[in-house]
């Protein structure tokens, strides 16, 4: 966690060839996101916003332009245990239990887990998961899979937190108490903190600003700040100025 | 309570099989005595139980290390292939032979190839082989994408992406494979018992019991046999069900797996073609260097030329050869074609009327476990040593696993498609016509490429133990006479044709499936 934890995406550019046609999923984007921000891309299908989240985690490399983080390439920052990652579907394995699969992340990274114990414990109790720690994803629903899955993203204690659409799968009633949940464990870690969502409502109650990305080609379309002081409460989702945030981005989504 | 109820059904089902077969045993009703009463047949086993012994652990034994041995050079080899597209590629000739070839056409060349039970355990390995691999294949590349970016993500390396993921998604995978390959590798060591070579077998011993005209002891290794193959099928379903029960998947991929490298350009997909198709042949030349197997007996790709084109005599067996394939073609065809279209008869049957599918379906299954083919002697027995006995050991062998792919193939239709013709209203041979043939015309080329290289195999087999006549019979007789470049002259051509048909198969499939925008099933 130390030193520096940004996100820097410099021009970066990516095209994908399907049957001889050339789509240009992204068009020289930069984004930088501040050490302890939490950024949220939003747009349509196909504006290249998991593709731009794939290149800043080393998934993918970018035609022309860098990505880096806290100034590493991403694959070496990688490999240091610096990022988390949790995706839409819980990609849990089912062979292995609640508390194994958070796991995974050391097991990769050549850590043992002993010594991890204590962390992994407290990370079960953080997503409510306590007497849970031996059941097999198969025996979860599908809310607690993805509290586990945000729980592996979080046994590095990473400095830098990739989520592509972690609560995309769920249900509208469920992923409200998801966000709430999520907001008040990241209130806590303040890694710096890469979002990738369908959800208007979801992306102004968590992110400090929003990234409203266009397709054909995928492109930064604006970027809007969100005013909202925190720690963030339930209460937030009722107000009339979130309402109104909400709009605001709704309208830069529709290009007005 | 309905599954009770049913279990008594099935109780009372086989009892009043049994009872019946008693009968019919008893009064020698059918092919005056060649179908003996079970009692009968378990009085003969109680007399012969110390014959038993040696037969029944040399097949154990051939059967067991050709299981080993035959999986973890599947295994390997899948692995290899997933994570090399290229090796994939160039090993496609050599994976279609070992899939196609009638193994009863290579036995006699491995018995002048090796010695002792090195034969036996060769051909249960390569009954093994390609559902081993093939599941290894699947199960590892359909590992979930998401799985592998996890592990991506924290900089994890492909082998790492193997370790932690693929390889225990391919576990239930590769136990399906191992279920398949377990009465395979079985059915190998007898059809190796019966190319010759060593004085015990169960193989062996049913050959040997054949000219003896004595029905309940045949029947008895017979079922011996068969339980043995069911026995080896039930243990690694049972082990199958118990991993997958406890692991079973719960996220559904989101994204197909990555495209293999494409390729590059024309040339190279020529070359790779070119090199696919030498490959076997090259292996076969270099195995026979190593081994050092004298000229005279071991036959070269060469040497099969010089047989066959330029040597003495070469017009002489030219001539044998085209006489047999002539006498084994047209059996093969009638009885691969008469095989499916009973198959596809019963599976639209059963569709019609479920009830056909829930007394039959049970029956065909288990059947997938007998080895077929090994109780051709018992068909001997019932229906004598005519030319009509090849149709029906060709039939047998290819209507219970095309019916039970085919009916397979049917139950999947997804049943939202037959909902809009039968919210019009549509007859049931409407919705047949309409959406539940088209919608399995994946798993009916399936079924064909499946039971092509089997047709040949039960054709060769009826013609080698009964008949006298055609590519069966060639091989026979030429072991007979030490006609060496006649036995591998035999193996070489049916391991072609058994190919050609396979890749005959392939080619109408692709046209048609994809003219018709479908997929391939495996």
């Amino acid at each position: 966690m130390a030193g520096d934890r940004s996100i820097r995406l410099r021009e970066v550019s990516k095209t994908f060839r399907t049957r001889g046609e050339t789509f240009t999923a992204l068009q020289s984007v930069s984004l930088d996101c501040e050490a302890g921000s939490f950024t949220a891309l939003i747009g349509p299908s196909g504006c290249g916003k998991s593709t731009l989240l794939r290149l800043a985690l080393g998934l993918d490399t970018a035609d022309t332009g860098s990505a880096e983080i806290g100034g590493l390439a991403p694959k070496a920052a990688a490999s240091t245990g610096t990022t988390g990652v949790a995706f839409q579907d819980s990609a849990l394995l089912p062979w292995r239990s609640a508390e194994a699969n958070i796991a995974l992340p050391l097991d990769v990274l050549g850590k043992r887990r002993e010594d991890y114990a204590a962390r992994i414990k407290e990370l079960i109790g953080l997503v409510g998961l306590s007497g849970f720690e031996n059941a097999l994803p198969g025996e979860l629903s599908g809310g607690m899979r993805q509290r586990v899955s945000i729980a592996r993203a979080l046994v590095t204690s990473p400095g830098v937190l990739f989520l592509d659409e972690p609560f995309g799968a769920l249900d509208q009633i469920l992923r409200r108490q998801m966000n709430i949940e999520l907001q008040r464990i990241w209130s806590e870690s303040r890694a710096t903190t890469l979002l990738v969502t369908h959800g208007i409502d979801e992306a102004v109650f968590l992110a400090d600003r929003i990234v409203v990305m266009k397709s054909k080609p995928g492109r930064i379309a604006t970027i809007i700040d969100v005013p909202f002081s925190r720690p963030r409460e339930k209460s937030l989702f009722q107000s009339p100025e979130f309402h109104a945030l909400n709009d605001v981005v709704a309208r830069a989504l529709h290009g007005e | 309570m309905a599954s009770e109820h049913a279990r008594l059904g099935w109780l009372r089902n086989i009892a009043v099989l049994l009872v019946i077969w008693e009968i019919v045993g008893r009064f020698h009703l059918v092919a005056s005595g060649a179908l003996p009463a079970p009692s009968a047949v378990l009085a003969r086993f109680w007399a012969d139980k110390s014959d038993y012994l040696p037969h029944v652990l040399a097949t154990l034994e051939a059967s067991f290390f050709g299981f080993v041995i035959g999986n973890a050079i599947a295994i390997a080899a899948g692995i290899a292939f997933v994570m090399s597209p290229l090796m994939l590629r160039l090993f496609r000739g050599v994976n279609i032979a070992l899939f196609a070839l009638p193994p009863i056409a290579i036995s006699p060349v491995l018995v002048l190839t090796f010695s002792g039970m090195a034969p036996r355990v060769i051909l249960a390995a390569l009954g093994c082989y390609f559902a081993t691999m093939t599941a290894t294949v699947l199960g590892l590349s359909q590992a979930d994408q998401r799985s592998l970016d996890v592990v991506r993500a924290y900089g994890g390396s492909r082998f790492d992406e193997m370790r932690f993921v693929q390889l225990r998604n391919a576990l239930p995978s590769i136990l399906g494979g191992f279920r398949v390959a377990a009465p395979a590798a079985v059915l190998g060591a007898i059809l190796a018992e019966f190319g010759g070579g060593g004085r015990f077998g169960l193989g062996t011993y049913l050959l040997g019991s054949l000219g003896r005209a004595d029905p309940p002891r045949l029947w008895g290794i017979g079922l011996t046999a068969t339980l043995i193959a069911g026995l080896a099928y039930a243990a690694f379903a049972l082990w199958g069900a118990r991993v997958t029960g406890a692991s079973r998947a719960v996220t559904v991929p989101t994204s197909a797996p990555p495209p293999a490298a494409g390729p590059g350009s024309q040339i190279a997909v020529l070359l790779l073609a070119a090199a696919a198709a030498l490959l076997p042949l090259l292996l076969w030349w270099l195995l026979l260097t190593i081994l050092q197997v004298p000229e005279m007996i071991a036959k070269t790709p060469a040497g099969i030329i010089d047989y066959l084109f330029i040597g003495g005599g070469a017009e002489q067996a030219r001539a044998r050869l085209v006489a047999a394939l002539l006498e084994t073609l047209p059996y093969t065809i009638a009885g691969l074609a008469a095989g499916l279209v009973f198959a596809l008869a019963l599976a639209v049957l059963s569709d019609l009327f479920p009830a056909i599918t829930r007394s039959f379906m049970p029956v065909a299954l288990v059947t997938q476990t007998m080895p077929l083919v090994a109780l051709t002697p018992l068909l001997v027995l019932l229906l004598g040593r005519g030319t009509a006995l090849i149709l029906w050991v060709t039939i047998s062998v290819t209507f219970f696993p095309s019916f039970v792919t085919i009916a397979q193939g049917m139950s999947m239709v997804p049943r939202a498609a037959l909902d809009v013709p039968r919210a019009y209203g549509a007859s049931k041979r409407q919705q047949l016509m309409l959406i539940t043939i088209p919608a399995s015309l994946p798993y009916l080329f399936a079924a064909m490429r499946l039971a092509a290289p089997r047709a040949l195999l039960g054709v060769m087999i009826a013609e080698w133990l009964a008949t006298g006549t055609g590519l069966g019979n060639l091989l026979n007789q030429s072991r007979g006479y030490l006609d060496y470049g006649m036995i591998w002259t035999v193996a070489v051509v049916s391991v072609l044709v058994a190919v050609a048909f396979y890749q005959a198969v392939v080619i109408i499939e692709r046209w048609t499936l994809s003219r018709l925008g479908m997929k391939t099933t495996e």
